[in-house]
């Protein structure tokens, strides 16, 4: 019966190759989680920076969760996309990161990562764009065992601000 | 100078002395350590004078002790003068040469403290000291104090006079401070000084020579100079094996050999070794031997070494930490077992389509799938250039295709064998079973008729088998006589017969017993049967005799009561035929029939057994020896070629070369097409052209290819072979034979047969199979066709449910029905559960948990969390569900939330599908409703996503940059002259509805003017005469008579009473109204003020669209009586009654008002059709031609102004976005619909404001073009019996028909979604409708009664755009208002249509091109280009298209009787509800008067409401002589009884208040087909005269 209700926005990405970018993101929540108001899901606008390579998207963010219990404590999933020129989009960064736990503003910068293709993908990729992508994006942050095969490269940064607000955890033991 | 000197040189020595003590006191500081040295210095003393040399020896681990010895004993030679060693001198050996010139340094120190010691003490023997150890000490502490206490040294003035100075009253108190803190010492110093005493001994005279060499050495110093101080030294050099030989002294190298075991061993035991004992011991990590041994060595010789062996002798180790196999093994290829959900695919950079443009739902790959369809040729079994022979031929090789798929089957070696089996079966259980097994006795007769059967059917097998093979050879000898005839050959065939010699004997005896078999089994059938009909015979039999006898009886008696009456008894009694005894069979006639089938369908004894064999080795005959017909038609083979086109879902993908036929017309293809497909697909068809030479190219067949299944893969896939076949027909001038042409083989022409071209296509159809060894098959589920699939059984939840997968054995049930390979690791997990689950071993839980131990640590249960108030609340809000869409507040707390606010929504949720018929009186009416609630909701399920859906231009607003013009016309009006008396037109500021509240907007309604109220009428009885106050002085002027009114009696103007109307405007429950006017035509011009409060508050687009809400504008007359009777009273005071009596109505749905903006116009009132007590002047003429010129005089009419302030912007309908973003689905051609497209576009671009309307939408949500609504259809035959003479009125009463037919705006039910059209049997079923569907039947009605007809699309007054009807009748245009029912001449100057956007035919859509679009502007000839653009013409001709509505109208006939039912429930309903509304006072019903009113009604309904009024009212005069009666008749369409409850309480009838009022109520309900009811309701008031 406890609530979370979180209010903040996806402020932007830094240090992504490619300027253009737009995030999809979700919030996945485990089964005792119940999505009272707000959209899980979401896709930003495509911000083209002029001056610097940070592109700001100042999204928001309003979910308000109930649950019954701590397992699978929400988790935002991030997938920054590039549009090139020509409108086609290809991706650019993977990334995910738990909503704080702990009430109040948090400042969260979420590392991204994209699979790292092969010689050929590479190659191609520089040239006619496109890029590895993951068959099951959802998947893949959960529980997959042996990720090691996955390579990758390092993408860029989100920035997240995520205002947390907790309640009647309290009763139920919990600290927070 | 001496003296000083040698102070200096004393403080000197003192000072070091002082430091050399603080080193020996903090060296004995430790009393223990103290003591211990002494022992230790003693020994050593000792141990010296043994071994003094052996000092130097090897180095000992205790450094201080030996430093001790060192410094304690005396320099073995004589050591250097003390101030010249100062400086130690440089040594190359390291640390212990550091060591050594400390302890010398020390020694020295110590050395030079006694000399001093012993010096003073001669110096000074005359000191007041007492004694000399009490100077030493004093100095001591002196020197430790200052130590203490000031780093710094006293200068060797300050320590003399310390030293010096005698401290009379101080000496004391420090010294015992002194003393006491160095009591320690003190003591120690006492001891050492006993030990030196004993020293001294020996070193007395040394110290004596020391000191005099120090004294010496003082004295020589002084005369030096610098070059004897400094000494040139070459550099010091150890050599290296000097270096090595002092390494050696104190560096230890363990050796590398091998300790033996009984070192490392303590004591006398014997290695134990726990790996030969059987206990695990770990394995040890790999150290080299030599490693070990130096290790080994080194910790034996330390302390207690041995600890650190174990029992084996080995040193003590832990198990080898280092895993076997590397934690991160290397990749070597990438497509080496990569986890499926890691799986990376190389995407394409792509365009994003608007459908996935959300995370959510699983990977968006949906890769191209391929279909290979595989075309390798084409055999043609007739073709028009066949030649005769050719016919033959393929006649030939059909037979024996069919010959070799007989004998492949071979059915009659079969069935024989079968037939042998049972016999022997038979003979056997006959024989051996006998009677002993009651099983065996059973079964031979199941034998004996599958025998029959058998034999049957071998029997026809074998005659068809016999058949085959003599047509074979039949037209092989055609063939063989049509060469010989023609002298050339044309076909390779050639059929070899081979025969099988027989055994002749053998032959015979088969034959010979295979006919005595069956004449037994015959015979037996035989006597079977025979004995069968013998039982029946015999029964019969009896039953005939015994009824004889009951004849014969009753004759007798009959014969003596009647003799005429029995005859024919008698002869009516059936007479049971005499049975005939059955015929026994005879033997012979059996065997002669067993022969003769033998003989005709088996081969004949002896016989050989012919197979026949065809070969394509014949040579044909060159074209030069052919006839000039035959050459002819080879070179016409040679023309044609053929081709195959592959189509997928009717769309043209591939097609193959064109080939040319073969002379043996095959054409070979062999090629392979890859589809790559995306969906599932719908159709695959081939379709075979022929083509002759260069030019024509023919479409001679399409093929259906069916859709392999899901396990169809290539490289596995079968070649098939498809039929087909032409129904073209072609003549040929030469040999060909022709196709769909008759032909003969015969010479005289007869028996003549007509061949179509046919033909066969190989090909194979299959899914190709992608480079993992996946195939490209697109999901099941888009294969919306009920196919079983393989597929299904793969997949344990789709085939079985995810329920199933709790139920184990369900699911233990659908393993072994899907034979899953138990052994495939795959499967295993699933394989466990079930063996677990079927052994019942283990105990399985009886629930299914997704998550394991979720449920342990959830806080609550699940029903607490769902029964959760609060949250209930936040979600409903969220998912916008209509009753909580508008909380702008949910309660934090559970408590404060009520229980009541989810019982409206539960409620609602609950009636969705239970009827409630007890509110809606008529049942049909119940299911419609509940019918359109449900295509309601789903059509608004459909496009809620649509509304959350946003496009560019939602969420942009851009403004325009004003281009060059603009900026110049700007300009130029600053030119313009000023013109200040011409007040400027200023542009209303338009608000969007998003941040508006309550209380914002207003609707500001302004009455200007009315016409023609209707006006009191002068009553002939004096008692009813309305009291005097009532008149006022204006009826003489106001009554003008009108000079059209043909009630223009001379007493007519004087008798009219005045009327006082005024306007009472209602919206949302708020009233408003107007001062009194006077007079039939008043002038009010008043603007109201309402208030306009949204639904909820929420103000936004959608939600303003859906507003019910209409604005009432009531018109009343005020009616002032007095209430004082008799004259005497009137003097004093004025006291009257103010009576309001209702004139009629007009009522604007807030929609409308919305979406115009404004509504500004001269609308016809809703009055009555009879008004008792007032009267209406007439209307000219009673034959109402169309051709007259309608007037004001018909109604009377109200001037209103309309709107909404602040302005609000209307919101566009979802359609156009719906169109931008996922297209309607459609059935119409795709060039149907560009056509439409580029037809709106042309037109909206000319005219921006006419609407133009091509498609609609139809209730299942298709694109529909709009032509197919409109058709003939047959209007009811009631109405058209009604009044067969005049087509006028037949007219008006089908347009009164469709006018009955509720009206509900789609704006309404489909808030803000668009307008959806139903067909006329839709509508008719459903009963409601908005102007289109009302506007398309009448049309359609009228186009069924021959009349020309088209539909209007334009736009109306007060309804906005809307739909029309036009007609065309004696040459005038009529236009009609579906939805009430009236026509108006196309010059009416009151008709509400204002603008023409369209006309709409059954085959046609003209728009109008006129400059002006009003009606009475514009030409309504459509033949004219220029001023109507067709969306047909020349260019586009008419493609035909069906309609979507039905050939035909069926309608119900009307029930009288329920319409009955429901005039007295709804009779009985609104009494109750007036005596309801009148809780004060008493309601009298006058049953007289309601049963006059009740005879009025059915004529009101007859005339339509028109011309009734005198008779009516004369008639109610005469009835109820004594009343003054007020009350009207109102008419509605039924549907529901809520609306009609509202418009009597509109009325405001149960207002007055006079104490002796009676009331009048009469219901009547006239039925027309279809369930389509007229209302009528009679309320009227009375009041009785005194």
């Amino acid at each position: 019966m406890a609530e979370v209700h979180i209010i903040g926005q996806i402020v932007g990405g830094s240090g992504f190759p490619q300027r253009r970018l737009f995030c999809k993101w979700g919030l996945h929540a485990g089964g005792a989680w119940k999505l009272l108001s707000g959209l899980g899901s979401g896709q930003t606008q495509v911000d083209d920076p002029q001056v610097d390579d940070v592109a700001y998207w100042c999204h928001p963010l309003d979910v308000h969760f109930a649950t019954k219990g701590l397992q699978g404590w929400p988790k935002l999933h991030l997938q920054v996309w590039h549009q090139d020129g020509l409108g086609r989009s290809e991706v650019l960064g993977y990334g995910f990161c738990h909503i704080p736990a702990t009430p109040g503003c948090h400042s969260l910068a979420c590392v991204t990562w994209r699979p790292r293709g092969t010689l050929w993908e590479r190659l191609s990729q520089s040239l006619v764009g496109g890029g590895p992508q993951l068959r099951a994006p959802e998947t893949s942050t959960t529980g997959a065992a042996d990720r090691f095969r996955l390579r990758t490269e390092a993408a860029g940064t989100v920035h997240l601000q995520l205002g947390v607000l907790l309640r009647h955890f309290g009763r139920y033991g919990i600290e927070c | 100078m001496d003296y000083s000197q040698v102070s200096a040189t004393d403080q000197m020595n003192r000072s070091e002395e002082s430091q050399m003590i603080i080193m020996e006191e903090f060296l004995d500081e430790d009393a223990a350590q103290v003591e211990r040295l002494r022992r230790t210095l003693a020994a050593r003393r000792h141990r010296r004078q043994t071994a003094l040399p052996e000092a130097a020896g090897p180095p000992e681990p205790r450094t201080q002790e030996r430093g001790r010895d060192k410094m304690a004993a005396p320099p073995p030679d004589a050591a250097p003068p003390a101030p010249r060693d100062l400086p130690p001198a440089p040594s190359t050996s390291r640390a212990s040469f550091a060591e050594c010139s400390v302890r010398e340094r020390m020694r020295e120190k110590l050395k030079a403290a006694r000399s001093k010691a012993e010096i003073n003490a001669l110096q000074e023997d005359s000191s007041p000291h007492p004694r000399r150890s009490k100077s030493i000490r004093e100095r001591k502490t002196e020197v430790k104090m200052d130590k203490t206490v000031q780093n710094d040294f006293p200068s060797a003035e300050e320590a003399y006079n310390f030293f010096t100075f005698s401290f009379d009253p101080e000496p004391e108190s420090i010294k015992a401070g002194a003393r006491k803190r160095n009591g320690l010492s003190e003591e120690e110093e006492a001891e050492e000084e006993c030990v030196e005493a004993n020293e001294d001994e020996e070193e007395e005279d040394k110290t004596d020579e020391d000191v005099r060499l120090v004294k010496d050495d003082d004295l020589f110093m002084i005369g030096q100079t610098a070059e004897d101080l400094v000494v040139m030294k070459p550099a010091d050099y150890e050599s290296y094996s000097e270096q090595l030989k002092k390494e050696k002294e104190f560096l230890f190298i363990p050796s590398k050999l091998t300790v033996s075991a009984s070192e490392k061993m303590p004591g006398n035991m014997q290695p134990r070794y726990l790996e030969d004992e059987g206990i695990y011991t770990g394995e040890r990590p790999s150290v080299s031997q030599s490693n070990q041994n130096i290790l080994e060595n080194r910790i034996l010789r330390q302390e207690q070494g041995k600890k650190w062996f174990g029992d084996d002798g080995k040193i003590l180790a832990l198990p080898n930490p280092i895993k076997q196999s590397s934690t991160r093994p290397p990749i070597f290829s990438l497509e080496e077992a990569i986890a499926p959900e890691l799986e990376t695919v190389y995407a394409k950079a792509i365009k994003m389509t608007a459908a996935n443009q959300y995370l959510v739902g699983p990977g968006d790959f949906q890769g191209p799938f391929q279909l290979d369809i595989d075309i390798s040729g084409l055999i043609f079994t007739h073709h028009p250039c066949f030649s005769r022979e050719h016919v033959l031929a393929a006649k030939l090789a059909q037979l024996y295709d069919q010959y070799l798929a007989r004998k492949q089957k071979n059915l009659t070696e079969l069935l024989t064998g079968k037939l042998d089996a049972l016999r022997n079966a038979v003979q056997c259980s006959i024989d051996g079973g006998g009677a002993g097994v009651p099983v065996a006795q059973q079964r031979i007769p199941e034998y004996k008729l599958e025998i029959r059967q058998t034999r049957r059917l071998r029997d026809a097998e074998e005659e068809k088998d016999r058949m085959l093979l003599k047509t074979i050879i039949k037209v092989w000898k055609q063939i063989k006589s049509l060469r010989d005839f023609q002298k050339f050959t044309n076909t390779p065939m050639k059929l070899y017969l081979r025969k099988e010699e027989t055994d002749q004997r053998l032959d015979e005896k088969r034959y010979e017993a295979e006919i005595q078999a069956e004449i037994n089994e015959l015979l037996e059938e035989c006597t079977e049967e025979y004995e069968k009909k013998r039982a029946e015979y015999e029964t019969e039999l009896q039953k005939w005799k015994s009824w004889k006898k009951i004849q014969k009886s009753k004759k007798k008696k009959k014969k003596d009561i009647n003799e005429e009456e029995s005859v024919e008894n008698y002869d009516l009694d059936e007479e049971p035929v005499k049975p005939i005894p059955p015929k026994k069979a005879n033997i012979l006639e059996i065997e002669q029939q067993v022969r003769e089938k033998a003989a005709s369908c088996r081969r004949k004894p002896g016989e050989p057994a012919v197979i026949p064999e065809l070969v394509l080795s014949g040579s044909i005959t060159p074209t030069e020896l052919c006839p000039q017909a035959e050459v002819l038609r080879r070179e016409d083979v040679k023309k044609r070629s053929a081709f195959i086109k592959v189509l997928f879902n009717s769309k043209e993908v591939s097609r193959t070369v064109t080939r040319p036929i073969s002379s043996d017309f095959r054409v070979h293809f062999g090629q392979i097409f890859n589809l790559q497909i995306f969906n599932w697909p719908e159709s695959l068809k081939l379709q075979i052209y022929d083509t002759v030479g260069k030019s024509s190219t023919t479409l001679l067949a399409e093929v259906f290819i069916p859709v392999p299944e899901t396990t169809v893969l290539t490289g596995s896939a079968p070649m098939e072979e498809i039929e087909f076949s032409s129904n073209q027909r072609v003549m040929l001038d030469h040999e060909g034979v022709g196709s769909g042409v008759s032909f003969s083989f015969e010479a005289d022409g007869s028996n003549k047969m007509t061949l179509m071209t046919s033909g066969k296509v190989s090909n194979s159809v299959s899914w190709a199979v992608g480079e993992k060894g996946i195939p490209l098959i697109p999901p099941v589920s888009q294969q919306n066709t009920g196919i079983p699939s393989s597929l299904k059984n793969i997949d344990a939840i789709a085939s079985i449910g995810t329920s199933g997968l709790t139920d184990m054995k369900k699911l233990a049930k659908w393993a072994a029905e899907a034979k899953l390979d138990p052994n495939d690791p795959n499967n295993a997990a699933l394989m466990k559960l079930i063996m677990v689950a079927t052994s019942g071993e283990a105990q399985v839980p009886d629930y299914f948990r997704l998550e394991p131990l979720q449920q342990e640590f959830n806080f609550v249960s699940d029903e607490e969390f769902n029964r959760s108030k609060r949250f209930r609340l936040l979600q409903l809000r969220n998912g916008e569900v209509a009753e909580f869409r508008n909380y702008k507040q949910v309660p934090l707390h559970e408590r404060e939330i009520s229980e009541k606010i989810f019982q409206d929504y539960e409620k609602r949720l609950q009636e969705r599908d239970v009827i409630d018929s007890k509110n809606v009186i008529d049942a049909h009416r119940a299911v419609v409703a509940n019918y359109l609630q449900k295509v309601r909701e789903s059509v608004i399920n459909r496009f809620l996503i649509a509304k959350h859906h946003f496009i560019l231009s939602d969420l942009v607003n851009e403004e325009e940059i004003p281009s060059l013009g603009i900026l110049g016309l700007g300009l130029l009006k600053l030119t313009e002259t000023k013109r200040p008396l011409k007040p400027k037109r200023k542009e209303r500021k338009k608000v969007t509805a998003q941040n508006l509240s309550d209380g914002d907007i207003k609707l500001l309604v302004n009455i200007v003017r009315a016409y023609h109220i209707p006006v009191r009428k002068s009553v002939m009885s004096k008692l009813q005469q309305p009291s005097k106050s009532s008149r006022s002085f204006n009826e003489m002027f106001a009554a003008v008579p009108s000079a059209q009114s043909p009630a223009d009696s001379p007493d007519w103007a004087f008798n009219q009473v005045l009327v006082r109307p005024f306007v009472e405007v209602s919206f949302q429950r708020t009233v408003c109204q107007t001062t009194t006017a006077e007079g039939p035509n008043p002038n009010w011009n008043e603007e109201l003020e309402l208030p306009f409060r949204a639904p909820n508050g929420d103000y936004s687009t959608h939600s303003l669209q859906s507003v019910k809400d209409e604005v009432f504008i009531n018109v009343f007359d005020e009616v002032l009586h007095d209430a004082v009777e008799g004259d005497h009273e009137r003097g004093s005071g004025i006291h009257a009654h103010v009576e309001r009596h209702w004139l009629g109505c007009v009522k604007i749905p807030f929609t409308t008002i919305y979406f115009q903006g404004r509504i500004d116009g001269t609308f016809k009132m809703d009055i009555p059709p009879v008004l008792l007590g007032y009267s209406k002047e007439k209307n000219m003429g009673l034959e109402r031609g169309y051709d007259s010129v309608r007037n004001l005089r018909e109604g009377s009419y109200i001037t209103l102004f309309i709107t909404i302030e602040p302005q609000l912007i209307p919101g566009e309908s979802v359609r156009e976005k719906m169109n931008e973003m996922l297209k309607f689905d459609t059935q119409e051609d795709e060039k149907l619909l560009q056509a439409a497209e580029k037809y709106e576009a042309e037109c909206t671009s000319k005219f921006p404001n006419r609407q133009c309307l091509t498609t609609v939408i139809d209730l299942s949500g298709k694109t529909v073009f709009i032509t197919r609504y409109i058709k003939p259809l047959n209007p009811p035959q009631e109405l058209l019996d009604a009044t067969p003479n005049s087509s006028q009125t037949v007219a008006e009463l089908v347009a009164r028909y469709v006018a009955l037919i509720p009206f509900l705006p789609d704006s309404v039910s489909f808030a803000g979604i668009c307008d959806l059209w139903s067909t006329s049997d839709q509508f008719l079923y459903l009963l409601s409708g908005d102007e289109e569907e009302h506007a398309v039947l009448l049309c359609n009605y009228f186009l069924g009664m021959g009349k020309k007809a088209w539909l209007i699309i334009g736009s109306a007054i007060p309804e906005g755009p809307t739909a029309y009807v036009l007609t065309l009748e004696q040459g005038q245009y009529v236009v009609w208002n579906p939805s009430t029912g009236c026509f108006y001449g196309q010059y009416d100057t009151f008709c509400p249509l204002q603008n023409v956007y369209c006309l709409i035919s059954c085959d046609n859509i003209w728009f109008n091109m006129q400059d002006y679009d009003s009606p009475v502007r514009i030409n309504f000839d459509t033949s004219k280009p220029k001023l109507w653009k067709s969306f047909f013409s020349r260019s586009l001709p008419y493609p035909g298209l069906y309609s979507v509505q039905p050939e035909e109208l069926v309608y119900q006939h009307s029930d009288k009787a329920a319409a009955v039912e429901l005039q007295g429930r709804i009779e009985k309903l609104l009494k109750d509800k007036i005596m309801e509304w009148r809780p004060r006072h008493l309601t009298r019903w006058n049953r007289y008067c309601t049963s006059t009113l009740r005879n009025f009604l059915p004529l009101l309904e007859q005339n339509q409401g028109k011309d009734v009024e005198d008779d009516h009212e004369a008639e109610l005069q005469k009835q109820l002589g004594d009343y003054r009666v007020s009350g009207f008749p109102i008419h509605r369409p039924f549907t529901e009884v809520r609306p009609l409850i509202e418009a009597v309480h509109s009325t405001g009838v149960h207002t007055i208040d006079i104490s002796n009022v009676e009331f009048a109520l009469a219901v009547y309900v006239h039925a027309y087909p279809q369930n389509v009811f007229s209302v009528w309701i009679y309320v009227a008031s009375l009041v009785r005269n005194k």
